[in-house]
């Protein structure tokens, strides 16, 4: 039964984003026919007359009844179609299949470092509270997850690539390189991901820092944990066995938040690295009012935030062994 | 001999409304397999007696005193030293079940944890262990219930697993925090027997409110009120012959004794005014005792009380 009803809900979080997807796009100001008209606030080059035009909004529909545009919008999505991108003359399902891995790659890696580290300091630092290493932890986490992710990019760039030349300057990869062996292309990959991934650690790192050593302050006042006191057991495997999992539980709904939160920061920082990913995508497709591109940006990024929750979800029911008996 | 001798002492815990002398100048002296009842209105000290002998309280309390454990002060050992004495040597069950269970691991390994810490046993021969302290302490089907989480267990099925806990590694001392209390009647009976039961070989400081579970387990009786003892006798004694105004009145204001409250209400553990501590509650109250405060005379045959209708110097 509580089954089901999450089932639906997710279904139903499902339509309700859709069709923010469609109409949200059409509250913009302009077209996407007067960037490639050469709207001339714009500075554009192309112009297109008057004609063709007209047979574009009829080729993508865009003349149609806003309804009508609903209908089939949602009927070509069920078939997997995403539409064809405008600005790329591509098919937007393709562009972004090839632009999904490279964000997976940077949020997957960002996520998981940022979480653990974010989780583990939290809990330390609750676990010394008051004393130098939690005061030390609390300043420097906070001062640095204060810096908006664009700025923060920069300046590691301006640092790590200009100055010092340590890390590549953009990209996922270097451009018509050959690798000689797949070990060689994985660290041409790890290279490029190190300044973009450590930028949005650092910047979300805090939240779910605080998160957790506030979670785990409470934990640490709990009778259970006297009592595993009482049997002898060292201040370490406390934190671990009995503190940890009691802490994670209130919060891991409010963590896999933190995944959707993340998205901005991503897309700044896709945009100063010049990552392809959906992030980059994203940006490009708002520039050139790529309707189409920007719904299947939006989506995709919709559902990687409903899919974290799934997790979260999931793993709420693994920590309390109260939720899976009822 | 004396498994456990407490001098002269104090815990106080420093508060933004100043100290709150929580235990003040105990005494108190546990022979080899005796069981020591403690018993007390509400926030008498009880509990935090009890913490302070296994060093639980939080790093800020001001402890003094000596807890002189098989010749060892253990306000005197290392954390380290401490640890191996938690669990293994003494063992607390503390006051309520129901918080005192980690709510997301399992029963089984709750208990099993110190098996493992403190004899070094392997998973499996941990396991075993377990199952055998839960037929202890007359849980049905152990090998079940070892897999299950505290929420699966009523509250006296809870007071079980502590008390298994408790004994998982053959402690010589157990502290029992309240044990009885919050459980219905027959439960209650049932808890009171396995504790007398379980611990015929080993010393047990027994807390509690309860008086007829007082009675029926313990050898000697100490009465606390307001961080101090009070009167210490042979458990008979204590029922027959009680001679602290607040022990009296303690039993009279049970039940089966005409259920008569004691007047007025506990004092505040902050800024203690000097003269007897039980004075503003006392019937028996003279002029000098709201002056002087009363030191624990000797009655004789072991019969301590700390008032000055009693005391002849
Ligand atoms: N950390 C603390 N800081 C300040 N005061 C405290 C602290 N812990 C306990 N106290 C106070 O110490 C007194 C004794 O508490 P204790 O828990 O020992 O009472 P008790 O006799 O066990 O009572 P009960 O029968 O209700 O369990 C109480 O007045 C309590 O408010
Ligand atoms: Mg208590």
């Amino acid at each position: 039964m509580h089954q089901i009803t999450k089932i639906t809900g997710y279904i139903a979080i499902i339509l309700i984003v859709l069709s923010f997807n469609f109409f949200l796009p059409r509250l913009m100001p302009g077209d996407p026919l007067s960037f490639l008209t050469g709207d001339p606030s714009m500075d554009m080059p192309i112009v297109l007359d008057e004609e063709t035009r007209a047979k574009l909004l009829v080729y993508y529909g865009l003349d149609k009844p806003l309804l009508q545009q609903f209908a089939d919008y949602m009927h070509n999505i069920l078939h997997g179609d995403l539409g064809w991108s405008i600005y790329f003359n591509a098919p937007v399902s393709e562009i972004l299949i090839g632009r999904l891995k490279w964000t997976l790659l940077l949020l997957g890696t960002a996520t998981a470092l940022y979480m653990t580290f974010g989780i583990l300091l939290g809990a330390i630092s609750a676990w010394n509270r008051g004393k130098k290493r939690d005061v030390g932890l609390l300043v420097s986490l906070l001062s640095i997850g204060s810096f908006p992710p664009f700025f923060l990019g920069m300046l590691l760039i301006i640092l790590f690539c200009v100055n010092l030349q340590l890390f590549p300057l953009f990209g996922a990869k270097t451009p018509f390189m050959r690798y000689s062996s797949p070990l060689d292309e994985a660290t041409d990959i790890l290279y490029h991901l190190v300044l973009p991934v450590t930028t949005l650690v650092i910047c979300y790192i805090g939240d779910v820092y605080l998160l957790m050593r506030n979670s785990m302050l409470n934990v640490i006042g709990e009778d259970y944990i006297v009592t595993a006191r009482a049997k002898g057991l060292s201040e370490w495997y406390i934190l671990r066995k009995h503190a940890m999992k009691n802490a994670l539980l209130p919060i891991t709904t409010m963590i896999a938040l933190r995944v959707g939160f993340m998205i901005s920061g991503m897309i700044f920082v896709e945009t100063v690295f010049a990552y392809p990913g959906v992030g980059r995508l994203l940006f490009d497709a708002v520039t050139y009012r790529d309707y189409p591109l920007l719904q299947g940006a939006f989506l995709v990024i919709t559902l990687v935030i409903i899919a974290a929750n799934f997790v979260a979800d999931i793993i709420y029911v693994r920590l309390d062994p109260r939720l899976q008996h009822n | 001999m004396s498994i456990l001798r407490i001098t002269n002492l104090k815990t106080w815990f420093p508060t933004r409304d100043g100290i709150v002398k929580a235990v003040n100048a105990v005494d108190l002296e546990m022979k080899e397999t005796e069981r020591f009842g403690l018993i007390g209105e509400t926030g008498s000290g009880k509990t935090i007696l009890g913490m302070t002998i296994m060093r639980l309280l939080q790093p800020d309390t001001r402890v003094e005193g000596e807890i002189v454990y098989k010749g060892h002060d253990l306000l005197k050992l290392s954390e380290e030293e401490m640890r191996k004495i938690r669990g293994k040597e003494i063992a607390m069950i503390l006051q309520n079940p129901t918080t005192s269970l980690n709510p997301v691991l399992k029963v089984g390994n709750q208990i099993a944890e110190a098996i493992r810490l403190h004899q070094g046993l392997d998973k499996r021969a941990a396991k075993e262990k377990v199952v055998e302290m839960l037929e202890a302490v007359k849980i049905p089907s152990p090998e079940k219930r070892v897999n299950e989480y505290p929420h699966e267990f009523s509250g006296g099925m809870r007071e079980r697993v502590m008390i298994a806990m408790a004994l998982a590694c053959n402690p010589t001392l157990i502290i029992a925090d309240e044990p009885t209390t919050g459980l219905d009647v027959t439960i209650k009976m049932q808890i009171v027997r396995l504790m007398k039961e379980v611990t015929k070989q080993r010393s047990m400081l027994f807390i509690t409110h309860d008086l007829d579970a007082a009675a029926e387990i313990c050898d000697n009786i100490a009465v606390m009120y307001a961080g101090e003892l009070v009167e210490y006798a042979k458990t008979e004694a204590i029922f027959k012959n009680p001679m602290h105004p607040y022990t009296q009145g303690f039993l009279n204001s049970l039940p089966n004794r005409g259920l008569k409250p004691i007047r007025g209400m506990s004092p505040s553990l902050i800024g203690i005014p000097n003269g007897c501590r039980f004075y503003p509650r006392c019937d028996c109250a003279e002029e000098n005792c709201k002056i002087n405060h009363p030191e624990m005379v000797e009655l004789g045959n072991g019969h301590l009380v700390r008032c000055l209708l009693h005391d002849r110097s």
